[in-house]
């Protein structure tokens, strides 16, 4: 039975391959409409990690992408209320809006208390006939790995992480889709612009010494590099992404030694990185921290000089779009500058020569997207890296 | 030199009192003889319930309610261990557990999200800090004080070392470990709130992310004495800062020890002063014992 139902899976993935490759060219365009009202509702499934909803950065992105952009409903007192025009308005950039369409998918969404969870919450998915299980954070890893081999016929969608093999090597599947971002190249964006408000120093807080966090320093570092090649860049690692207190001693440590610019990649140590800044700020410094993952402006509107934001919204829309599309397949990709899939939020801060940096950072993202700027992605990258 | 020393201090007084709170809270319950491991649940119940009330009111009146909701949780430990005279370690872990999932319901049904409640009026600032440090430096004064030099505090100690002869001399073993546990859940409460008010400006779902843990620790580490318990909060507050000076001021340092020794450096520092001691040396002899004066 598994054997048959293995090998469907194969054909259909190899069926998928071909479609791809025939619509690439025509990615993005509307679909049949005939089509996709004739279909009964995609049901989409969606595990959080611990963050869970409400922790207004990665987790919420993707509930974002699911519910608001894809399902057109929000949650409230528990179920799900319809969206009126208005409110997608305030949930969809209006760069997106044209682009980004209610899909006729219905969201199914389970999050995860504690670690365990996590297959249990992905099986429970499947079991309630998911058409798609989206998998949110590299936590999930394993568990989606594990799912996945044991429903074959199921379809997923792992965000942040490729699956791994047991040396950590990434290993596909045929049922699961992966989606990474190109965090150095949103970081490489921030830190041109940090290097072009700091004067001297800039610094950057980490939470754990992950690669995926070596990803923002080395994108950040070589952004400051492009644009102020003499500015020193203190580094700072937490330890953790659960401990408010500590991004907060760190983040205290670099304003006191004058970093004029704070990038924080440290999850909820982070909220003390920025509580740090704000209040370095109240008490007369000139500085500004730089927020991660979704828009972090509302925590410190003076403070906050942009964020490094990953759509992992756009990747969960664009993978119900797809599987809608019947061009769903397994695979590993790469989202980036390019696909609108990282990118920095709007500058509401004011500084002196406001307009000329914004240009500058606009130029290099423009080449990036070219292509004609590679961003390094690890420390090893970045030594061999020269600023254009 | 002096600059960084300065934002050494500065460091401290500001990473340190949540510690210093919770860990003189745990002192005065171990003193009395009953084993307080629940720390961590009573200053999660402190952060959110300070947070929570700072909406409706002053953040200073809220923190009287983080007081109040870790006094709360040490009264059910107080019913279980000294009422009912159940396991101490097992209650203590227990509350821990309930208060993490109570604290992410409450977040949930009050205010629709799993990561933290909405900001408050931040606290005042007093001489570049916010008032909790200065209470922070005169509260372990003030209840070692109280322990070493008040005839209450003299019972509260027998309490913790021999409550048969408490009992005898007239005095109610069990009242007494009930005012040392509802104090020592308000501190803890404190030090949670202390974590929401000061430290952020809101609560944050993880909080006190294992600083409870860190209280009893520091606890035991300064000999069950207020005044010890408030000198290991901050040296391991001064370990950390220390650690992200160093790192940030000469990171060539990370070139010859990596970066998660350093992280680990004060707690294996604290096992290696346990292992050097006597055994169980200085902790109240009838600590995690239930007193039943039944016995006698």
């Amino acid at each position: 039975m598994r054997v048959t139902a293995l090998a469907v899976a194969v054909c259909l993935a190899g069926l998928g391959c071909k479609k791809k490759e025939e619509r690439e060219g025509t990615q993005g365009a509307p679909s049949a409409p005939n089509a996709l009202a004739a279909a009964k509702p995609a049901v989409v499934g969606l595990v959080t990690d611990i963050g869970g909803r409400g922790d207004q950065s990665f987790n919420d992105s993707a509930l974002r992408g699911l519910e608001a952009w894809a399902g057109n409903v929000r949650f409230a007192q528990g179920k799900y209320v319809p969206l009126t025009a208005d409110e997608r308005a305030k949930l969809l950039p209006a760069s997106l809006a044209k682009d980004v369409q209610p899909l006729p998918v219905k969201p199914l969404v389970v999050q995860s208390k504690a670690q365990e969870d996590y297959e249990p919450n992905l099986q429970l998915l499947v079991d309630q006939g998911s058409d798609l299980v989206v998998g949110v954070g590299f936590m999930l890893e394993n568990a989606v790995e594990a799912i996945a081999k044991a429903n074959p016929a199921a379809k997923f969608l792992l965000v942040d992480s490729p699956i791994l093999d047991a040396s950590g090597k990434p290993s596909a599947l045929p049922n699961v889709r992966t989606v990474v971002f190109r965090e150095e190249e949103g970081s490489f964006l921030v830190g041109a612009l940090a290097g072009l408000v700091a004067k001297e120093k800039v610094a950057f807080v980490g939470g754990m010494e992950i690669p995926l966090i070596k990803k923002f320093e080395a994108g950040f570092r070589a952004g400051v590099k492009t644009t102020n090649p003499k500015a020193e860049v203190l580094i700072q690692y937490t330890g953790s992404f659960d401990n408010v207190a500590k991004g907060k001693q760190a983040a205290q440590d670099v304003v006191a030694k004058n970093a004029e610019v704070v990038f924080q990649a440290a999850g909820s140590d982070g909220l003390g990185v920025i509580q740090a800044v704000k209040e370095a700020r109240a008490a007369g410094k000139s500085c500004f921290v730089i927020g991660v993952d979704s828009d972090q402006a509302h925590l410190a509107p003076d403070a906050v000089l942009t964020s490094m934001v990953k759509q992992v919204d756009l990747a969960v829309w664009r993978a119900s779009k797809r599987l809608l599309d019947k061009q769903f397949v397994g695979g590993d990709e790469a989202l980036g500058l390019k696909d609108g899939a990282v990118a920095y939020a709007p500058v509401t801060v004011d500084f002196p020569g406001k307009a000329e940096a914004l240009a500058k950072v606009e130029a290099l993202r423009a080449a990036i997207v070219e292509g004609k700027l590679k961003v390094p992605s690890n420390l090893a990258e970045l030594d061999a890296f020269t600023p254009p | 030199m002096i600059e960084l020393l300065v934002a050494l201090l500065h460091s401290v007084l500001d990473a340190a009192p949540p510690l210093v709170f919770a860990a003189v809270g745990a002192v005065l319950a171990e003193r009395s003889g009953v084993v307080n491991v629940g720390v961590e649940g009573m200053m999660r119940a402190g952060a959110f319930a300070a947070a929570t009330a700072a909406l409706a009111m002053p953040t200073p009146l809220g923190l009287l309610f983080g007081m109040l909701a870790g006094a709360a949780v040490a009264a059910v430990h107080a019913l279980l261990c000294v009422q009912l005279r159940a396991d101490q370690v097992v209650s203590g872990m227990a509350l821990n557990l309930v208060m993490l999932a109570l604290g992410t319901f409450l977040l949930e049904a009050l205010f629709n999200s799993s990561s933290g409640s909405p900001q408050i009026a931040p606290l005042p600032k007093w001489l570049g800090h916010s008032p909790l440090t200065w209470l922070a430096v005169l509260t372990p004064l003030l209840v070692h004080a109280v322990i070493q030099r008040t005839p209450w505090g003299l019972r509260l100690r027998a309490a913790g070392e021999k409550p048969l002869a408490v009992a005898a001399r007239g005095v109610r073993v069990n009242r007494l470990r009930w005012t040392a546990l509802l104090a020592s859940g308000a501190l803890a409460g404190l030090g949670g709130a202390t974590l929401s008010c000061a430290t952020l400006d809101h609560f944050e779902h993880h909080m006190p992310a294992g600083l409870g843990f860190m209280a009893v620790a520091a606890m035991v580490f300064g000999r069950w004495s207020a005044l010890g318990a408030a000198l290991a909060a901050t040296f391991f507050a001064f370990g950390d800062a220390l650690r992200i000076g160093l790192v940030s001021s000469a990171p060539q340092v990370l070139d010859y020890v990596p970066q998660g020794v350093l992280l680990a450096l004060p707690y294996a520092l604290t096992l290696v002063v346990l292992a050097l001691r006597p055994r169980g040396g200085d902790a109240p002899k009838a600590l995690g014992q239930p007193f039943d004066p039944e016995l006698r």
